[in-house]
């Protein structure tokens, strides 16, 4: 190929030695710099990649001091946002991945780029019903190739003295969820605050807060796979069939809000809600920090947001925000999996779950000490809850347009036949 | 002064009032959001999440830059970035400059005019749509670096700035060429002692665009450079762009860095820049 556009050119020989002879340069130069990282103390090299922001100097420690406590391994910690896909391409993947898990992620493992690690004792020692999430996305043979190292559980955020105030109770129950926006909304209190400019909050709270109480998502979505490429608007499973109560609750929920609503962003959302100007806000343990930067004073719970009028119904949407997996195509497996261990341990990994306020994924994990979620905590522990419905929707769905649409006027019923019209193409082409 | 000399200037004035008026719009739609940078990079965490943009900073915070600089590791990925730059700038100048003089002299030749379409025909195809296969084709030959981003950066060029160059060529007079022929020049002379000069005002647009383009890029860098600590800024800057949270203030300290060798070498080098803008507009 380089040969027949040089030709076109006809450069002179010693043109062509120079350009070779300063390609040959840069490669030399590059390998040098390379190999001087690669040989950092004479260990073997292993690249650890970890970018969620927030964590980075946390796990940047853990780094440093497992590489002071053995003399085997060298530890690199990778932080760099960059796309993970080309890496896999490259053939240079991650040698150990601590990642967010979500339907893109699961897609390494669909296609078993992802090595066992169901033999290692660590795996044993995980929560089968966490596990069982890693499984909903996508599966792989009956191979265990990701760790769950870390839960979020998220629901909803309330102001305690907004709550105290006005002498409401945590609702448990659809109707008295909805008696409490109306007690707030008679006191001239705003009941939810809502950020509907950015489409994200719109899935990740109301779409998947409701219809995770309001049916079984899980399995669900596991239905409509299985149904496959037959789905539409008029299939057995379909949005249309068994999303109709709950977008309709959607909807209804939707009165009670901020009436900017349609112009707020999430972060306008936390700056509104730290000033008290409204009693609950439909986000996860993420926002806590935020709201509390604003306004550290604040007093802060999360219920589980109800659906139906019987409150065994009432699940917590989860997600696992880290998660541990080592590519078959990694170059230093024997050092990804010490490393891995060495995560694993059960102090280890508490202490980074009481930093972040989430949930350890392991068996007879500790409950969380935070008192702003540990309203969670009763469903953590019986099981009760799923992996939100907005999350196994691929990004071929733009679900959270549709969303915007829904809740800013549309139709129930327009919105279900969309989805179902989209699941449709994306079954037919995938499923 | 004169008397007509004072009415001329009356009469002038509300044109001039107007055009003034204009340009002091223009001015702070270039300032205003360099302000409001300057401004959130000196804030607190907590002014940066719950004021306004334009609020005074108070107390103020410089420990923002500090931050920012050990968080993006900043003298690497400036390196990192002049040296993709700087490469694919001369790249872009030199390959595409030659190319178009080759096309432009032979014209009447059907493989140079045929070439010179196979390569515009290069514009119909944007980087990402070919990006895996770059991805996988730079890894096996070597060059998933900063190197072959140069590379890659340049060959992408190719085809705008031959579009250029070629137009601009001919309107340069073979006579030139022939009177150099005569003084005994070869092509290779006529083209550096002659030509190349003579495309000094193409040759600082397309080193322009070549810089924004190298410069700016986002894309291309974070998928084909395989080496975490060879990233170019605008990728390790990705870093502050969190779902989740704002820290607006450490962002805008890295972002006001990133901007200053660019502010910096458009105020020395101001002159030829407008000048190249313009004559690139008139082609």
């Amino acid at each position: 190929m380089r040969s027949s556009t040089m030709s076109r050119h006809r450069p002179s020989r010693r043109t062509v030695l120079r350009i070779g002879g300063a390609l040959a340069g840069a490669a030399a130069g590059g390998a040098v710099l390379s190999g001087y990282v690669s040989s950092a103390e004479g260990r073997t090299r292993v690249r650890f990649l970890q970018n969620k922001p927030e964590a980075v100097p946390y796990f940047r420690r853990l780094v440093d001091r497992f590489n002071a406590a053995q003399s085997e391994f060298f530890v690199v910690h990778d932080s760099t946002p960059a796309p993970l896909v080309p890496q896999f391409v490259r053939g240079t993947p991650p040698d150990l991945g601590c990642y967010n898990y979500n339907l893109e992620t699961s897609n390494f493992l669909a296609r078993g780029a992802l090595s066992d690690l169901g033999k290692l004792p660590e795996a044993s020692r995980i929560d089968d019903r966490i596990q069982d999430l890693v499984g909903q996305y996508a599966r792989y043979g009956s191979e265990t190739s990701v760790l769950p190292y870390s839960a979020t559980a998220a629901g909803v955020i309330y102001n305690k003295a907004l709550f105290e105030q006005a002498d409401v109770a945590v609702p448990t129950t659809w109707s008295e969820l909805l008696r409490a926006c109306r007690t707030f909304r008679a006191r001239g209190i705003v009941p939810i605050v809502q950020t509907y400019k950015d489409t994200w909050t719109i899935s990740q709270g109301l779409f998947d807060y409701v219809t995770g109480s309001a049916l079984d998502v899980t399995g669900f979505f596991a239905r409509l796979k299985e149904q496959g490429a037959d789905a539409g608007p008029g299939a057995e499973v379909s949005f249309g069939a068994e999303f109709r109560d709950a977008a309709e609750k959607m909807v209804a929920l939707g009165k009670y809000t901020n009436r900017d609503a349609a112009s707020r962003s999430y972060y306008d959302g936390n700056v509104a809600f730290a000033r008290g100007q409204a009693a609950m806000y439909l986000q996860g343990p993420w926002a806590l920090g935020e709201v509390e930067k604003i306004n550290p004073e604040l007093r802060l719970g999360t219920f589980a947001m109800p659906a139906t009028e019987d409150p065994k119904d009432v699940k917590v949407r989860v997600n696992l925000d880290l998660a541990l997996w080592v590519p078959d195509a990694s170059r230093q497996p024997e050092g990804a999996r010490a490393f891995l261990r060495h995560l694993m341990r059960q102090h280890v990994m508490d202490a980074y779950n009481a930093e972040f306020v989430g949930w350890s994924t392991t068996k007879n994990a500790p409950p969380v000490a935070d008192e702003r979620v540990e309203g969670l905590q009763p469903y953590l522990d019986s099981g009760r809850f799923f992996q939100g419905a907005g999350t196994y929707l691929p990004g071929a769905i733009p679900h959270d347009n549709y969303l915007q649409k829904l809740v800013t006027g549309g139709s129930a019923e327009a919105f279900l036949n969309r989805l179902d019209e989209d699941w449709a193409r994306y079954a037919q082409r995938n499923l | 002064m004169t008397i007509t000399d004072r009415r001329a200037r009356e009469e002038d004035r509300p044109a001039s009032r107007l055009r003034t008026g204009l340009l002091a719009v223009g001015t702070l739609a270039v300032l205003v959001p360099l302000v409001f940078a300057v401004l959130m990079a000196l804030k607190t965490d907590r002014q940066a999440a719950s004021g306004s943009g334009f609020d005074l900073p108070s107390p103020l915070e410089l420990g923002n830059f500090r931050t920012a600089w050990e968080l993006t590791d900043f003298p690497r990925a400036f390196a990192v970035s002049l040296l993709i730059s700087v490469v694919a700038v001369a790249g872009q100048l030199i390959v595409s400059s030659l190319a178009a003089y080759a096309i432009a002299r032979n014209w009447d030749r059907r493989l140079f005019r045929w070439s010179y379409f196979y390569l515009l025909a290069a514009m119909f195809i944007p980087f990402p749509v070919v990006a895996l296969p770059q991805v996988k084709l730079t890894s096996m030959v070597g060059l998933d670096n900063p190197l072959g981003v140069a590379v890659l950066h340049i060959l992408f060029g190719i085809s705008f700035n031959i579009l250029l160059y070629t137009a601009f060529l001919r309107s340069i007079p073979y006579e030139l060429e022939e009177s150099a022929r005569i003084d005994g020049c070869s092509t290779w002379q006529t083209f550096w002692k002659l030509i190349f000069p003579l495309l000094a005002p193409m040759n600082a647009t397309v080193g322009i665009f070549a810089f924004l383009m190298s410069w700016n890029d986002f894309m291309m860098p974070s998928m084909i450079i395989g080496d975490p600590s060879m990233q170019t800024i605008p990728v390790v800057q990705k870093i502050f762009q969190l779902k989740f949270s704002s820290n607006y203030n450490v962002a805008f300290a890295s972002y006001l860095m990133a901007m200053a060798p660019t502010l910096l070498a458009y105020l020395f080098a101001q002159r030829w820049v407008m000048s190249g803008v313009t004559r690139g507009a008139i082609k």
